[in-house]
């Protein structure tokens, strides 16, 4: 067998099945050092064994007086079953008329009892197996016929035999691919293709040679190794690519490489593989990067993340996904007065349970699915100033996000339009909050598509003002109605002087904007006395209210409407 | 206490059963123990006392197997011979062959 690396690591496995304890430890203890050895007490066992599909024999070893199931009878099992007819057998027995039935069921030879002694064993269960191998069914079944490397299964076999026999030693699991190989085939023939798989899987064999290793070609264009840990890969990887470009001048095509490096014993041998090509795989068309290496904590990111992204449209159909409303009220009056609120989202999915928004929002907005959100959003929050408007006779100004690709979209007038006309709504009903990121992508752009809104009457608010870097350049181009000021501020607005000083500036900008200031994510009522000392407008944030579901949001009207009864 | 020398005394192949444990004499003398601490002898006699000459058969099959493989000559011959009369179910006393091997048996026993 050619095996990589330590020799005499990877060995074929036999089945022995005897009834006799004593015979078994016997023929153990012959076959052990040249065989991996399982055994079975009856012939019943045995077929179980067979047929774990986890395993592959090499050869079985049948004693034929059995309880249970008796060895002509698995023998014939053995024979006519299609995963094992090709595994040979050698019957233990020394009695003529069962040497001739077994040979007729299809035994291939046999061992006399008292056992011959262990050479003339071994020697005949080399034979055998040697007899069966040269013939190419079998052949092919463990080899690749092209690069000489092993079969998916046997493959796995041995990494059995590896994790068994080395089982202190540090593995790395690595696939490898040799990207747009399709396009070697395609400009210089199957042949050459074929060259080159040889040629990357022996050049690997060979780098391999020193450690403990084996390699497998499940695939066309895919190399999986097994090896022995290793902190680097760059060296194997500018061998094999200098090789691959000594061959081929085409232009992307490439290796690529991905390594799950000290693999878990824990987990099955597909799953530390899955893991490898997952990174392998994660590279694909990132002409910056060559070698991946697996992260666990990554993997499952990206795992959740593509499962939040394929539950969008059924979080929207489900009503999984809710609008929240967090009040605005203005302080610069003897009681706070409820002004407004702003809508937000948040995701109650059914597996994961309540999902921050900061876990989905940045990731829909890098892949445009915000949008779909922010129509939901903006739907959902018309119908409930409707709502409002009728149940109480009382107006809540809502904003909404508009988010980068909205700006950008030209349905984005007609659509907030037909909200407005659906519902009956005037323009100013509905706030438009866009943040001043927006503005460093396309200043121009940005400006005449506000101005366009501003002219159908609608409010535009600059959200998380100050987290940006174009803040006060961008202030006196766009002609906003809010400024936002970033959570940030207030956060840190009495940690020191200068950070006190700041809101101050921010307010005094807005003031000199002649904009009103809203202040976010204010906490207590330290703070809303210096934010109204300061000329602070509007304030949202906890001290009033988290954001809360509609219902819970009427209450807050209602106490608007009782204050406005009890003032007349 | 059972040893390879004993076992030679006896009438044991000793040196044919120990190449078929590769040379190893603790492994051979601990299933030389294992068969005589087993139930294998109690199953053929109890099936001889039965008169039950299928079970007799199986168990004395099995026991030869065992025997022979071990090199204990002494006690394999009257076994193997019992195995054959017992395949044709020839019609003998069998417990003459039981008294035998049970002697057999408390010989290496008593070393």
């Amino acid at each position: 067998m050619n095996e990589f690396g330590y020799s005499g690591i990877l060995k074929r496995r036999v089945l022995v099945v005897d009834d006799e304890e004593i015979n078994r430890d016997i023929l153990g203890n012959i076959l052990g050092d040249q065989y991996e050895v399982d055994f079975a007490e009856n012939g019943k066992k045995a077929h179980e064994i067979l047929h774990d599909r986890m395993t592959r024999y090499s050869l079985v070893l049948l004693d034929l007086l059995m309880p249970e199931m008796d060895g002509f009878e698995l023998l014939g099992l053995i024979r006519t079953e299609e995963a094992t007819a090709n595994i040979p057998v050698i019957v233990m027995t020394s009695e003529k008329p069962a040497e001739v039935r077994s040979i007729k069921q299809g035994a291939d030879d046999f061992i006399a009892k008292p056992y011959d002694m262990p050479e003339v064993i071994l020697a005949r269960c080399e034979r055998i197996i040697q007899l069966y191998e040269d013939k190419s069914i079998i052949r092919s079944a463990e080899k690749d016929e092209l690069t000489d490397l092993y079969t998916k299964e046997f493959f796995h076999e041995y990494i059995r035999q590896i994790d068994r026999n080395c089982r202190d030693l540090s593995m790395d699991a690595i696939v490898l691919n040799i990207e747009h190989f399709h396009m070697l085939n395609e400009m210089f023939g199957r042949k050459m293709g074929d060259n080159v798989l040889r040629k990357i899987a022996g050049m690997l064999s060979d780098m391999i040679a020193e450690g403990i290793g084996i390699g497998c070609r499940p695939d066309s264009d895919y190399f999986y190794y097994y090896i022995e840990h290793r902190e680097s890969y760059d060296e194997v990887f500018a061998t094999l690519s200098k090789e691959l470009s000594g061959i081929s001048k085409i232009p992307g095509v490439r290796i690529r490489l991905g390594v799950y490096q000290n693999v878990s014993k824990d987990i099955s041998i597909e799953e530390r593989f899955d893991h490898a090509k997952y990174a392998c795989d994660r590279i694909r068309g990132d002409y910056n990067r060559q070698i991946f290496f697996y992260n666990r904590e990554e993997h499952e990111k990206d795992l959740y993340h593509e499962k939040l992204i394929n539950d969008i449209d059924s979080a929207i159909a489900n009503k999984d996904l809710i609008v929240f409303y967090q009040p605005k009220y203005g302080i610069q009056c003897d009681e706070p007065e409820l002004r407004s609120a702003e809508a937000l989202i948040r995701w109650r999915h059914p597996k994961y349970g309540m999902i921050s928004p900061g876990d989905f929002i940045p990731l829909f907005e890098s892949n445009g699915l915000i949008q779909k959100l922010d129509h939901f959003v903006w739907e959902v929050a018309g119908r409930q100033i409707r709502k409002w408007k009728d149940e109480f006779g009382y107006t809540v100004p809502v904003s909404v996000n508009v988010s980068r690709v909205d700006i950008y979209d030209s349905e984005l007038e007609n659509r907030l339009m037909k909200i407005l006309e659906d519902n009956d709504l005037d323009a100013k009903d509905l706030m438009l909050e866009i943040t001043e990121s927006a503005y460093a992508d396309d200043a121009r752009g940005l400006t005449t598509v506000v101005e366009r809104l501003q002219g159908r009457g609608f409010k535009i608010e600059m959200d998380d003002f100050g987290s940006g870097y174009s803040s006060l350049n961008m202030l006196t181009e766009i002609p906003i109605d809010v400024l936002k000021m970033d959570m940030k501020f207030i956060r840190n607005m009495n940690k020191d002087a200068r950070s006190h000083k700041l809101v101050e500036l921010v307010i005094e900008i807005a003031d000199y904007l002649g904009v009103p200031v809203v202040a976010e994510g204010v906490e207590d009522k330290n703070q809303v006395d210096q934010l109204r000392d300061m000329g602070c407008d509007l304030i949202q944030g906890y001290y009033f209210s988290k954001p809360v579901p509609p219902e819970e949001f009427d209450k807050f009207i209602k106490a608007e409407i009782e204050k406005g009864k009890s003032a007349k | 206490m059972i040893s390879i020398d004993g076992l030679r005394d006896f009438g044991a192949d000793a040196d044919s059963a120990l190449k078929r444990c590769m040379n190893n004499e603790e492994f051979y003398l601990k299933q030389v123990n294992k068969v005589l601490t087993g139930n294998s002898f109690d199953k053929l006699k109890e099936a001889v006392v039965n008169a039950d000459l299928d079970a007799a058969f199986e168990a004395a099959h099995a026991l030869k197997g065992v025997l022979g493989n071990l090199g204990l000559t002494p006690l394999y011959e009257p076994v193997a011979e019992m195995t054959e009369c017992l395949r044709s179910k020839t019609d003998k006393d069998y417990s003459a062959y039981i008294d035998v091997i049970e002697d057999r048996v408390k010989a290496l026993n008593n070393m």
